[in-house]
Order: structure tokens, then sequence, then C-alpha cells
């Protein structure tokens, strides 16, 4: 019985981690790793390769239903992920190149300055849409969606998007040079670059998180850092939890995500500052 | 596809899971889940998987482990899907971006798991 109830707590938890994570497109890692290692004694190895099957999952889970719903745009997030792939295979043959610490507090400044010009747009609703640039155009970066709040389409069209591929490049980079998450820093590229709606950045993102997880799972698995014993109730919980989240971002207010999304923003900040100046 | 990927996937895991439960019923031992979870018994590459799912009576590992295979390689069969979709709609400009994102990850499937 222990046992089982071992499972269901673990599975539980990992059902949190699916709901935040569908709806801020993070992918659940960020909350998985630590209540794995604290609360479940989990090793880090096998807590990150769980991470890795959370984010999978949560991208299997939330993409379909944000796919379903126009939340997520496909052209938007293929295009993206092209970005972010290519940084994190030139970030991964620069390892060892770059000094560690000055990249993590130059990314922790980066998440910081984003935090704050979120925080200027934190009860930012609906842009109103502006010009589209011309790589959205030749691109098609732009869709609509239906908001049931609002009751009515929104329309939205991707700007400055060269600042934002740049941005995704950037974070690709990190992610391949110091072997981090990026999904925060995509949603923040999508929403304050590129000025889209947060519930469409949000649900792109978990689009992308998957595809680049991918690029990176096949580390995990061949290290053997996947347990098949953690990462099944793991599985079951994040796509159980990524079809509530789903659901439960159709409904929200694109400031609500907004508010939600900051802290988490704010914590990785604080990490990445903390891990370049004092390690 | 990334639905029916997900759902695939999770149902091998938990066909493992109700197996290796199966087992620890059978042998009249609680399934001592806690420690199993810090076990290093885990298949690494496709060739140990195939061959470890050939046996009889099934193998839990074996099974849970094909499924989170599946789970890795499911964001791939989705690209494959759009790029059948872009082809056909003509849009040779995201078929092209489906496809390099197809290479890069098959590469690093076919790198990493391949041994």
């Amino acid at each position: 019985v222990s046992g089982l109830l071992f499972l269901l707590a673990l599975c539980a938890s990992a059902t949190g981690a699916g709901v935040l994570g569908a709806i801020l497109g993070l992918g659940g890692g960020i909350l998985l790793v630590p209540i794995l290692t604290i609360f479940f004694g989990v090793s880090l190895p096998y807590a990150m390769g769980a991470s890795i099957i959370s984010v999978i999952a949560t991208s299997c889970g939330a993409a379909a239903g944000h796919l379903r719903s126009g939340l997520a745009n496909v052209r938007l997030g293929l295009f993206l992920a092209l970005t972010t792939v290519s940084g994190a295979l030139v970030g991964a043959s620069l390892v060892g190149v770059l000094p560690e610490r000055l990249l993590k507090t130059l990314f922790g400044l980066a998440l910081l300055y984003s935090a704050f010009m979120m925080l200027r747009q934190l009860e930012l609703e609906v842009r109103v849409v502006g010009e589209t640039d011309w790589l959205a155009k030749r691109f098609g970066l732009s869709g609509s969606y239906y908001d049931h709040l609002m009751a009515r389409d929104v329309e939205y069209r991707a700007t400055r998007v060269s600042g934002g591929a740049t941005a995704m490049f950037a974070a690709g980079l990190m992610s391949g040079l110091l072997g981090i998450g990026s999904g925060a820093f995509k949603v923040l590229a999508m929403d304050y670059f590129m000025r889209l709606p947060m519930k469409v950045s949000t649900a792109t993102s978990n689009f992308m998180i998957g595809i680049t997880a991918a690029a990176s799972a096949g580390v995990y698995f061949g290290r053997g850092d996947i347990q098949p014993l953690l990462a099944t109730p793991v599985a079951v919980g994040v796509l159980v939890g990524s079809f509530a989240g789903t659901r439960l971002l159709g409904r929200m207010r694109n400031a609500t995500v907004r508010k939600l999304f900051l802290p988490i923003v704010l914590y990785l900040a604080g990490s990445m500052l903390l891990q370049g100046i004092l390690r | 596809v990334l639905l029916v990927g997900g759902l695939v996937s999770v149902a091998l895991m938990l066909a493992g899971l109700l197996v290796l439960e199966a087992y620890a019923l059978t042998g009249d031992r609680a399934l001592d889940v806690p420690r199993l979870i810090q076990d290093r018994n885990v298949l690494v590459s496709l060739p140990e998987l195939g061959h470890a799912l050939r046996r009889w009576p099934p193998d839990p590992v074996a099974l849970m482990t094909a499924g989170i295979v599946l789970l890795l390689l499911t964001p791939m069969l989705a690209l494959a899907a759009a790029l059948t979709e872009f082809v056909r709609e003509r849009d040779s400009t995201y078929a092209i971006i489906a496809a390099a994102l197809i290479v890069a990850l098959m590469f690093g499937f076919a790198f990493r798991l391949g041994g």
C-alpha cells in the first residue's frame, strides 16, 4: 500500500506541475525537479530525466488542446523552434569556450530586465494590432483565437520578429551552453519582443517545448537518467494536469496569465544571478 | 498526433507498471517504489530495448521504457505530420523548416540512442 501511495503522491504532484505547465508554457520542470528531490528523495539526475518526460508530456497534452482552440500557432512555433534549436546546437558546440559564470549573470540580467518590462504591461489585455513587419509577412506569423471571456475573436500579428528570433536564438544558445530549460525566455520573447497575446505566447511555447526537449531527450535516455518507475507516474499525472490546464487557459485573462508568470521569471532571474555572482 | 502519441505512450507505461505490480503480488512482496526509483536497472539503447521486449513473460521495465521512447519520439512524429500537411498545402517555406527540425531531432536520436 505504501508503494501505491507513493506512486499516487508522485502522480498528484505531477498533475499540479502539468496544470501550471500548460497555463504558463513551461513544461512543469521548474516545479517538478525541486519537488522530486526535496519531498520524494529522488536523485538530481533522475529528477532531471523526469523533468524531460514532464516537458514532453505537457507539450503532448497541452499543445493538442491549444492547437484545437487556436491559441497555439504552428507556423510561429516552428519558425521560432528552428532559431532555438540552431542556438542550442551552436551553444552545445561552445561548451567550455565561454565562461559559465559570466553567461549566467548575463542571462539573469536579461531575465530581470524582461521581468521589469513585463511588470510595466502587467494589466494589458489585448494590444492594438499594428503594422506587420516584413518577416512576419514572409513567414505568415499572424492568427486569431476565440476569447471566451471577451466573447469575440482576437486577431494578432507578430511584430519585431528579428528581435524575437534573436532572443529565441539566445535562449537556445544558453540552453545548449548551460544545460538549462529556456521555456520562460521563449514566452517572454513572444509576449514582449513580438507583442503577441500572452495566452498565444504560452500556448505556442507549449507546442515548441516538446520539440526542443526532444532534441536533448536522447542525451538523458542514453545516460540512463530516465527511470521508468519514476517517469510513469510523472507522465500520467502531467498528461492529466495538462488537459485541465489547457481548459483553464482558455478561460483566463491575458493579464492573469502574465501575473502568474512574473514570479517564475523573477525566481529564474534570481537563481541565475546568484549562481553567476556567488558561485 | 501529439495527443495519440501521448496517450499510447502513457498506456504502455501504465501496462508496464501493472505487470510489475502483478509480479510483486504473485511473489507475495509489496512493491518498494522509493527503493526501486533509485535503481539503475534501466534500458539505455534501442537494440537493448528491442531485445527486452521480445522476452516472455513480459518485462515490465521494457514495457515502460517502450512508452518512454514513444513519448520522446512523439514531437518528431508530430513534426512529420506537419511536414506532410505543409507539402499537401504546397507551403514550401514551412515544409523546409519542418524537415530541418526533423533532421536535427533525428540526428540527436540516431547519435545518442543507436548504440
